[in-house]
Formats: structure tokens, sequence, C-alpha cells
């Protein structure tokens, strides 16, 4: 498949070399040469100078024949206009277009109703709010996603001294949930990545990704060493598009909110948005005012801020203050990768997150959602499996599944089930695999049709 | 400012009165009464208006939000002083008395100053019917085009609501709005009509108390009121037509496009709606008899509720026996008056929505000193601005209304019919309690106190700032 992506920025280029790493003929444009110089110097992708919003440009990257269309640039109308010229002129069959302002995402979809292809907007902030909602009904966690239906959680918890689970076999998991309805499927330990088997153990210091079935994940959580609180209070820090989108989703939920921002004006307008969530004007790392909002009492303190590192540092400061878990904002790969030792439950890159979705609407086929874990190193696939799939042919253990992929769960008539070895997956299933980014390609031939 | 124009259209609204009185001439006629005060008032309006009209011909037309002050308050006095003519043609009041009488009618008060309307002319009636009707029709122009324009009293908020003037001329869509409802307010009038003659009212009777419902007035040609009439029937209609006349005219166009989900979602409605049945659960179970089947109870608590809260100022009950803690709701009903948009009169339900929620922000405020509180209304940021409007309006509603207090009670009245006579009418509600109660009138009042009151009863009708605006030297320089 050829692609081109236009904009090199962090998205455009992560994505670029995801793609690439995908087996894609990639192609660039970038209208900074220094930035493009930098790329072809690290990713295997072709570049093109220039400004993507001209047609001339875009021939020149090749667009005429290309399968995937991508408008990452930092500006919501040159997405625009470039996704545009891309369906209307060239018909490219796949178009993603990344897009801040939900007013333009309406516009967007709008138009792109009338034109040929598929299309895609991306909401950095949006992606961005649900992952953030995602990880606060889990507390302790680095990260969540929810596969099939709701039925099936993924998340990934750091093992410390508190936790049940540390110097524990993973083959006694099965001693705890009989049922096998919750299971570890990835784990990283000191920055590698691994899919575990049974006589594998869990190690302080890990950070374990379990299949959960939502039933079981408060007694989950219980041998972690965490809880969910009773009361949920919770304090947001920055009033971005992602602190008030956050906090007006909670207040919707019914629970008490508290918005911090510096700038009075971005105060105003959140306040006008919100309804019962209060809206406060001052910094967010104002010791005085963070504790006079009691956060200390706060289930969970969510730093929104445009300014990634005041996020880490009101972060730090909250969870001395006594907040019970806190959220970070982060783009930046290695400020994030310091995080986790700081004692930041969990951060959220609004960037990979895009990242991610992008790369998901590329693969699309009979696959439904592919997430990328943390640091874009696990995939967890979930897939309709047609007549054909290599993966019904047998039982599990005998079809010849590639090293380092599982089956984490399969759906069938609506009731999940974890499966082992002898178990065998049917046409008409809905699989969730989970594997390492390196086998992804694999896995794609794998389970195709 | 164009004042040299000001009167011209005001010579103009002369030469329309002279029109206006020549209405109750064919009754006059067809009833054998005197037709004197008819034509000798149209001519004096008429030639005064000509006299006037031709001697500011200008070709200056421009027109500035400050005009609305003076062509408003002008046009109202206008209305008062050439309306009061009948009155002193026909000989039945004085000067005085024909004057509170008219500004009473022309502001859609229903105070009165006639002892017994047995010994008016019939045509007379019908002209004091109609001036309230007018001042109701003169309120929704108001309401609608040039309160928008002039943003006082926080009212500035309406102009979202009815499609609003752009330039200082009329918009047409203006126009249009303002003949819709004024088409809304000439249905429910002759429906209204209608229902009371189906009820067994006479014509001219139904016709009287037509015109005085719609307007939220509360002039009767009973001295007992709707209550002499004696029929539950009666009352239930028209407690009916005083709340649709004390409800938002745009609401009720909402409500013939169709839109009723918009219409139950109206915040001020709700409101009002909240307001109005409380008053009515405290009156009901105040009033309560084990003797008195409790149909008749609701009625006339509901009645005298409905009656009192839209400023129409009818009675059914001699409200004066009734419980104090009753007629102390009564008293704060006046306080609350009809909804914006309404012809009811008060400080409006909207001043005291606004009012409500800014009070419960400064609480808020006081808990989290640092927070930021914005006051909304429909989910809206609702501007400092409009939330001071309502503030400075309601503060200069009650210290007017503690000066028409002073006044008449430096008279040597008690203090209940002071309070009362001056809230009843800055709020253009009618009758009030003690001296000036439901089956009282305003006659025994020293002329001192009636002129008073009718500069209350004006001042309050045209919102509070209109009037005062005048008063201020900043307005008189250029």
């Amino acid at each position: 498949m050829r692609a081109v992506v236009v904009g090199g920025g962090l998205v455009g280029s992560t994505l670029a070399a995801r793609l690439a790493a995908d087996g894609h003929d990639v192609v660039v444009v970038e209208v900074s040469r220094d930035r493009l110089s930098e790329l072809a110097d690290t990713l295997d992708v072709q570049t093109v100078q220039g400004n993507g919003t001209t047609v001339e440009v875009l021939e020149a990257a090749g667009i005429g024949g290309c399968d995937v269309l991508i408008a990452s640039t930092a500006s919501d109308e040159a997405n625009m206009v470039v996704a545009l010229i891309g369906s209307a002129i060239f018909h490219v069959p796949r178009v993603v277009a990344r897009l801040r302002d939900s007013d333009h995402e309406r516009s967007f979809r709008a138009i792109a109703r009338q034109l040929p292809g598929d299309h895609l907007c991306v909401n950095p902030d949006l992606a961005a709010v649900e992952k953030i909602l995602s990880l606060l009904p889990v507390p302790g966690a680095a990260d969540v996603a929810s596969f099939l239906d709701g039925k099936l959680l993924i998340a990934g918890f750091p093992m410390g001294r508190n936790s049940a689970f540390s110097g524990m076999l993973l083959s006694h998991l099965r001693l705890l949930f009989p049922e096998r309805s919750v299971l570890a499927v990835a784990i990283r330990r000191r920055d590698q990545w691994f899919i575990p088997h049974g006589e594998d153990e869990f190690r302080e210091g890990d950070l374990v990704y379990f299949s959960i079935s939502p039933a079981e994940l408060d007694n989950v959580l219980e041998l972690i060493g965490t809880r969910r609180a009773s009361e949920r209070r919770v304090m947001v820090a920055g009033a971005t598009r992602v602190g008030i989108g956050v906090a007006a989703r909670l207040e919707k939920a019914g629970i008490p909110v508290a918005l911090i921002d510096e700038d009075r004006a971005r105060c105003h307008e959140a306040a006008g948005e919100l309804d019962s969530a209060i809206v406060l004007h001052g910094t967010p790392t104002d010791q005085g005012l963070l504790e006079e909002e009691g956060v200390g009492k706060a289930s969970a303190f969510v730093a929104c801020a445009d300014n990634h590192q005041l996020n880490v540092v009101a972060c730090l400061l909250a969870r001395r203050l006594g907040a019970a878990h806190t959220f970070a904002l982060v783009d930046n790969p290695a400020l994030s990768g310091l995080v986790g030792e700081m004692g930041i439950d969990a951060v959220i890159s609004p960037r990979l997150l895009t990242v991610g979705l992008a790369a998901q609407f590329v693969r699309r086929g009979r696959i439904r959602a592919a997430v990328a874990l943390l640091e874009d190193e696990v995939e967890l696939v979930e897939v309709d499996l047609g007549p054909n799939s290599r993966l019904t042919a047998g039982a599990l253990g005998e079809v010849g599944l590639p090293r380092g992929v599982l089956v984490a769960a399969l759906l069938r008539d609506g009731t999940v089930i974890v499966p082992g070895g002898g178990d065998r997956a049917r046409p008409g299933d809905r699989a969730v695999l989970i594997s390492t980014t390196e086998r992804a390609r694999e896995l794609d031939a794998f389970v195709g049709s | 400012m164009n004042p040299r124009f000001d009167l011209h259209l005001l010579g103009w609204f002369s030469l329309l009165l002279a029109g206006l009185l020549l209405l109750p001439l064919p009754a006059a006629l067809l009833w054998s009464e005197t037709s004197l005060p008819w034509l000798g008032s149209a001519a004096t309006s008429a030639l005064l208006g000509l006299g006037v009209v031709l001697a500011t011909r200008t070709r200056d037309r421009r027109l500035h939000p400050k005009d609305g002050f003076l062509v408003v308050t002008g046009a109202w006095l206008l209305a008062s002083l050439v309306g009061a003519l009948p009155f002193l043609l026909a000989g039945t009041l004085g000067p005085v008395d024909a004057l509170f009488e008219t500004v009473s009618g022309f502001t859609t008060t229903g105070s009165t100053v006639v002892v017994d309307t047995a010994t008016l002319p019939r045509s007379l009636l019908l002209w004091r019917a109609l001036t309230q009707w007018l001042g109701g029709m003169g309120i929704i122009l108001f309401t609608i085009a040039i309160l928008p324009l002039l943003g006082i009293g926080g009212m500035q908020l309406f102009r979202a609501e009815v499609p609003g003037p752009v330039d200082e001329k009329l918009h047409p869509r203006l126009a249009t709005t303002a003949r819709m409802l004024w088409g809304i307010y000439v249905g429910l009038t002759a429906a209204e009509w209608l229902g009371l003659r189906l009820l067994g009212v006479s014509s001219y009777e139904a016709l009287c108390h037509a015109l005085t419902t719609m307007a939220t007035g509360g002039f009767s040609t009973r001295n007992g009121s709707i209550g002499e009439f004696g029929s539950p029937g009666v009352e239930w209609l028209v407690t009916l037509f005083m709340l649709l006349a004390g409800i938002n005219f745009v609401l009720h166009f909402r409500l013939l496009q169709g839109r009723v989900r918009d219409v139950l979602k109206d915040v001020e409605l709700r409101w009002f709606a909240a307001i109005l049945g409380g008053a009515l659960l405290v009156l009901t179970i105040t009033l309560h008899r084990p003797d008195v089947p409790i149909g008749d109870t609701l009625r006339a608590a509901s009645f005298q509720t409905v009656a009192i809260i839209t400023t129409t100022g009818y009675v059914t009950a001699d409200f004066e026996h009734w419980p104090h803690v009753a007629q102390l709701v009564l008293l704060l009903l006046m306080l609350v008056g009809g909804m914006s948009g309404s012809t009811g009169g008060g400080p409006k339900s909207l001043r005291l929505v606004l009012a409500f929620t800014s009070l419960r922000a400064t609480i808020h405020r006081a808990i989290h000193p640092r927070a930021v509180v914005p006051v909304k209304y429909h989910g809206e940021v609702v501007e400092d601005e409009i939330i001071s409007g309502v503030w400075g309006f309601l503060l200069a509603y009650a210290l007017i209304g503690l000066a028409a207090t002073g006044v008449v009670a430096a008279h040597g009245y008690d203090l209940l019919t002071a309070v009362s006579a001056a809230f009843t009418a800055i709020g253009n509600v009618g009758p009030g309690i003690g001296d000036v109660g439901p089956y009282d009138n305003f006659s025994h009042f020293p002329p001192l106190v009636k002129l008073a009151l009718s500069f209350a009863m004006l001042v309050g009708r045209l919102e509070i700032f209109t009037v005062l605006a005048l008063f201020s030297r900043r307005f008189w320089r250029h």
C-alpha cells in the first residue's frame, strides 16, 4: 500500500514510522526543510518538500495512486483542504484528517459524506478525554482499553510493593480465578515487552497488562492494592479543550469536579460551558489553593494544561498533598518515560492516541479495533473471524500462531470465552488478539479473511 | 437626540388618539348617551396634534436610542392627559381624579377613584376598559421594540428572544413580530369575549372585561368586580385568561408555531409556575375551612393568586378578611409581577430569576473565593452588565415604592394602606390592602397622593428608567 502523510510533526512522523514498519510505502510532505531532512535521516520514508495544500505538491508526492492519505499538519484548515483535495480530485480510498475543533469536524463530515472513499476525523483532544475517562474508574491502572462492546477490559498495572501478585507464578492466577476471567496478557520488564506464559512470574516493578471481565475488576484492584473510592471527587488542572471536556463529562455523570486554570478569560469560558463544576482561577501549582479546594480528598487529579512539564509538576504536588490518583497529559515520550517512577498513575499522550486511531483506520478491514498499548510496543486487535481465517483451522494451540501472539478472548453469541490451547475458534466469533508490534504484520496475515 | 422630531411624532400620536377617542361614540349614540365628551375630546386632541405636527415639521428624521425615552414617556403622558378629557367633559370626575383614572387605565393598573360605576355612562366605562386594552397593546410594542433598544433594567436579554432591531429604525422583521404578537393579543381578547358570552355575560360586559383582562388591567363595570357575577364558570374562565395575559407573548407565539418543547423548557415560565403553585398552595391551606367545599376555596385562592401575580387586580373575595399569612402572600406576589414580554406589571419574574441566580453565585463565590462563577440563564452566561442592570432596577423599584409609601403615610394613612397603595401603584396591580382594599377605592386620597401614585404607576409601567432617565441632567446635555 502507498500512503501519503502531509505534515511531519510528531503525529505525522510517528504515524509514518508506524506505517513504514507495517510495510507500506510512505511519502511524507512537509514545508520545513530542516524537519524534512531530520525525517529522511531517521525514517525509511520518501520525503517531499512543499505546501501540502497545493495540488501540484500532492501530485509530486504521488497522491494519484495512493491508498491512504493522512492530513496531520498543525492547522485544522490546512488538514481539511488536503483531505478534500485527496477525496474530491484524486479519489483516495482512505483519508484521515486530524481536526481539533469540533465545528470543523462537523463541517468536514458533512462535506465528506458527499465524496467517494472512507474518511476519518481524529481529534487528539477528544481521544485524550476518552482515554482519561476510561482510566478514572480503574484506579492504579497506567492504561485501560475496553474491548468486545465493554465486556472485556484490558488494563495495565504497575506491580508495586503492596501488590499481592508480586512474586506469584502466572499459572496461579487460575487458582484465584478458576473461570479464567482474569488473564495476564503482556508484561513490560526493564523496558522489554513480552507475552507471558504460565511459568513466568510477576515481579515487583513489572508493568502487567491483564484482561479482566468487568465483574472481577474490584477483586483485581484489591489484589493490586488499590480500591475504587467510595466517594469520587475529581480535580482537573487546565481549562484546555481536554480539561473542559473531562470536566463536562464528569459533571454529567454526577461526579463533583473542580477545574483550575491560571488564565481568567479561559476560566470564564470554561465556567460558561460547564454547569455544576467549580471553576477556579489560580495556578495548578498553588499549594494553598489546592489544599483549600480539598485536593487531599480528591479521588483523582487530572492535569490537562497545555504546558506538559507543568502537568507533571502539578501531579507531583497533588500527589504529595494527598490526591489518591494522578493523571498527566504528556506528549514528550522522554518525559512520559520518567513519570511512572515518580508515582503518577498514568500519562496520556493525545498525539500517540491520534497515531493509534489513524493506524487502526488504515488497517481496517475485518479488524474492528486495534489499540496500541503504552509506548506502541504491544498491540491489541479486535477482529471478526471469517470462514477462511487460519485461526479457525483447528485447536488454538495447533493452528501455528506466531510466537508472541496470544488469543486473549473470544466473543461468541454475546458471551466472552477465555480460550485455552485446546479450545477452537469458530468463524463468526470475534477475537481479541494481543501481539508485540513487530509481529503485527504476521498477525494481520494470519487472521485475514 | 432630536426633540423636534420627537414632538412631531407625539403630534401624530395625538391625532391617533383623536381617532381612538371616537371609538366609544357609536356606543354612546346606540345607548342614547351624551356624545359631547367624545366629540369634544377628539376635536381637542386632533387640534392639538395638528398644531404640533405643523409647527414641528422637520427634515431631520433621525432617531437615536435616547429619543426612545422621550417619545415613550411623552406618549403615555399625552395619552393620559388627552384620555382624561371625556371624564372631565362628562362632568363625572374632577381634573385630578380624571387624570388618576386615565393613568391607571393606560398603565393597565386598574386602581379606581370611581365610587360607584353605576353613576358613569356606559360609554365612559367602555372607554375606561379601552384605555387599559390600548395600554396593553402599547406595552407589547414597548417591550419588543423599544426596551431592548434602550437596554434598561437587564431587559437586553429580550433582544435574544425576539428578532430585534439592528439599526435605530424599526426593522421590517420587528414590525412583523409586533403584528403577530398583537394578533395573539386580539385573538385572546376575542376568545375571552366569546367564552364570557357563552357563560351568559352580556355582550357589553363581556367586552369590557375581555379588554381589561388581556391588558392585565382590572377595571370592571361592577363595583364588586368579577365576584359580583357570582358565577364559578366566569371566575375560572377569567382566571385562565389572566394567566395567559401574564405569560410571555413570545411563548404564545412559539406555541402557535408548535414548538411546545421550547415553551416547556423556558426557565422563566418554570419559575413563574413554581411561584404561582407555591402561593396557591399556601393560600389554599390557610383559607381552608371544614364547612366550605374545597372546590370553592381552591377557586377563590386560584383567582386571587393569578389576579395579583399577573397584576390584573380583579377581585372575587374580600381578602382583607383573610388570615394574615394569606394577605402577606398576596402582598409578596405584587413584588413578583407577570413574565417579561407579557402585559403584566411588577418587577417581572425574569428579573427575580436573574437576581436569585446572581445571589446564588455570590454565595458560591463566598465559599470558593477563587472560583469563577458566572450567572447563567438558559445555559448561557449572562453578562455582568445585565445583572447590574437588574439589581439597579430592583433597587430603584424599591426606593420609588418606598418614596410613594412615604407620601401616602405622610397624609395620615396607616402603614399597611401606605405600603400596599404604593406597591400596587408601581406594580400596576390595582387593589391594595387596608383603606385601598379589594372593595375600597382610591377616591378618599388627597390630590397630592393621587398625583404621586399616578407618577408611580407611570414609572412602574415604563420600566422605571425610561422615565427616570428624563430626570437626569446628563440626559439633556448634548
